[in-house]
């Protein structure tokens, strides 16, 4: 066995185990408890934008409220996932995200789960979306290590943004695509080119050499080969013609 | 869907969670893409689920007494019946959340059997539960023939086939029916959910599964899973005969929803029939005659696709 020190807590008033250092969230989702969250994913860091995770934990007699995704777990917490309070605070950031991103399915389910039908605060007009939960940027940068993207401007101009509005380090590799928790970002593939739409990142694509297909970005082949230091001819057939040479 | 999933294979598969719930040490042969697909299935479906399964490989190879390789409830049920036990599991959760015995919460059914439990002993009991509308997902592992009991044809098994029981010999060729098309059966209950998925777009098939389990109603979803030990193949060529599959047009992958159709993987030119059929030993009988015919028959049913999803989309655009 390994030698990962454990503790033990409650959620709910179930007795529960973990290992010390772990999320609260992850935990208490590995017991089934149902916690809504958007920003947080299992393979990034947590980062605690989108509020939505917010229980209650007591600790040393003391309770507040606290995002669950970036809470490290302790010995004899009581944690409660949904209490009045906890329901009353995540119903507010439900409408106030609902003005933000208004025709987002997840958001929207989310939202009528809670029972929340419209939002009391002014719908943004060119609403696109985005929550600013900073997933995709963590994804570029932990995940691809292009660090394509980042947050731009403060308070209520912030956006996710390339830096300098100059997409130079996108691969268009589609993972902020497949990430992002109210698909904002959308992609688009139209003969040998492909659009990250909102990062205005167009790339041309390598054809197969051996059926002509294109089949990815050619920038990003080499930026993999760069990296790995592959040789040069590494990816010039497409992924099936690849195993038919062998 | 519109995010083009499986071209997003390099870094967005880092991104899918590690959690497992068809976990590792069943029995399933080497190279075994149905194996692969049910562990996506089961991936996507997550820890609230409850599953019921018909006699097949997945059922023998999953639960030799005393292991067992779920970590979600699990009954295995016989042959004919797994969408109906999938319906009364449905029902009974439905009333057990009514009279507050269980908290109210989102608990998917998933019934699931090979492409003989689905499309020729348990049509019926399927067709019934399809047509009572039961919010359930019926997922078919078609390999294309009844390969646990050591590979007896099916309805689904495809035209030129060597089998045991239809063994290609000088007199008879192999099959000499054309695979029953299971989803298109499914599309004529008028049910919100049809798709076809294949373990080789694992993207793709783990979003349709989410798509079904997030719909309200009756979900069936059709997955192509190479079968080495049948289709006489090299364990290391599962994957890759998938992707011929598909690009050659034998196995579309696309979607029903609503009456609407929608190819997944839309390819402008197929490739030849051939370099999926040579691959494969059980095709290893086949006459250029024979393969004509069979490059025949699957141009045209592409064509006919198209058109179903022209026709579907009109005006809609």
């Amino acid at each position: 066995m390994s030698e990962k020190e454990l503790v033990r807590f409650q959620i709910d008033g179930l007795e529960v185990e973990a290992e010390k250092g772990q999320m609260l969230l992850p935990v208490a989702l590995e017991y089934g408890f149902e916690i809504p969250h958007l920003c947080y994913h299992e393979a990034v860091s947590p980062y605690g934008a989108c509020r939505l995770c917010l229980v209650e934990v007591t600790k040393g007699g003391r309770t507040r409220m606290t995002t669950s995704c970036n809470y490290p777990v302790d010995a004899g917490i009581e944690v409660a996932t949904a209490t009045e309070n906890v329901l009353r605070a995540r119903r507010m950031i439900l409408e106030m995200l609902l003005a933000r991103a208004p025709h987002s399915e997840t958001i929207l389910t989310m939202a009528r789960s809670a029972g929340i039908e419209e939002t009391r605060f002014p719908i943004i007009d060119d609403a696109d979306g985005c929550i600013l939960c900073g997933l995709c940027e963590r994804v570029c940068r932990e995940v691809v290590g292009a660090n394509a993207i980042t947050f731009v401007n403060r308070g209520d101009k912030r956006e996710m943004a390339p830096p300098f509005w100059d997409p130079m380090a996108c691969i268009a590799c589609g993972a902020c695509v497949y990430v992002c928790p109210t698909d904002c970002i959308k992609m688009e593939e139209q003969g040998d080119e492909r659009t990250i739409v909102r990062w205005k990142r167009t790339l041309k694509m390598q054809p197969c050499k051996s059926c002509g297909k294109p089949f990815a970005p050619q920038f990003q082949l080499n930026w993999i080969v760069d990296r790995v230091q592959l040789p040069k001819d590494f990816f010039e057939l497409c992924p099936v013609c690849r195993k038919q040479k062998k | 869907m519109d995010k083009n999933l499986d071209r997003l294979n390099v870094y967005a598969s880092r991104l899918i969670s590690q959690k497992e719930y068809f976990v590792p040490g069943h029995r399933a042969c080497q190279g075994c893409a149905e194996a692969l697909a049910l562990r996506l299935v089961a991936k996507a479906l997550g820890r609230n689920n409850v599953i019921a399964s018909a006699t097949g490989c997945m059922e023998i190879v999953s639960s030799p007494l005393p292991l067992t390789s779920w970590n979600v409830p699990w009954i295995h049920v016989a042959f004919e019946n797994a969408a109906a036990v999938a319906s009364g599991i449905e029902a009974g959760l439905k009333v057990l959340m009514r009279k507050g015995r269980i908290p109210p919460k989102r608990i998917n059914v998933m019934a699931m059997a090979g492409d003989g439990g689905t499309s020729d002993i348990g049509l019926q009991a399927l067709s019934g539960a399809m047509e009572r509308g039961h919010d359930f997902i019926y997922v078919c592992f078609d390999n294309e023939a009844y390969m646990n009991t050591g590979i007896q044809r099916s309805s689904s098994t495809p035209f030129g086939a060597s089998t045991t029981t239809s063994p290609a010999g000088s007199v008879v060729p192999g099959q000499t029916t054309w695979k029953k098309n299971m989803p298109e059966i499914a599309v004529a209950h008028n049910i919100p959910y049809v798709a076809t998925a294949c373990s080789s777009y694992p993207f793709d098939l783990m979003e349709k599964v989410k798509k079904a389990a997030a719909i309200e109603g009756p979900a069936y979803i059709h997955i192509l899973s190479v079968c080495p030990t049948g289709w006489r193949l090299p364990p290391q060529m599962a994957i890759h005969a998938g992707r011929l599959a598909v690009e050659t047009g034998m196995f579309p992958l696309y979607e029903v929803e609503q009456g609407r159709y929608h190819l997944n993987i839309d390819l402008s030119e197929l490739r030849p029939i051939e370099e999926y059929l040579k691959i494969q030993g059980r095709f290893r009988h086949l006459t250029p005659e024979m393969i004509e015919q069979i490059q025949q028959r699957v141009g045209e049913e592409y064509e006919k696709l198209k058109k179903k999803v022209r026709m579907t989309n009109e005006g809609q655009e």
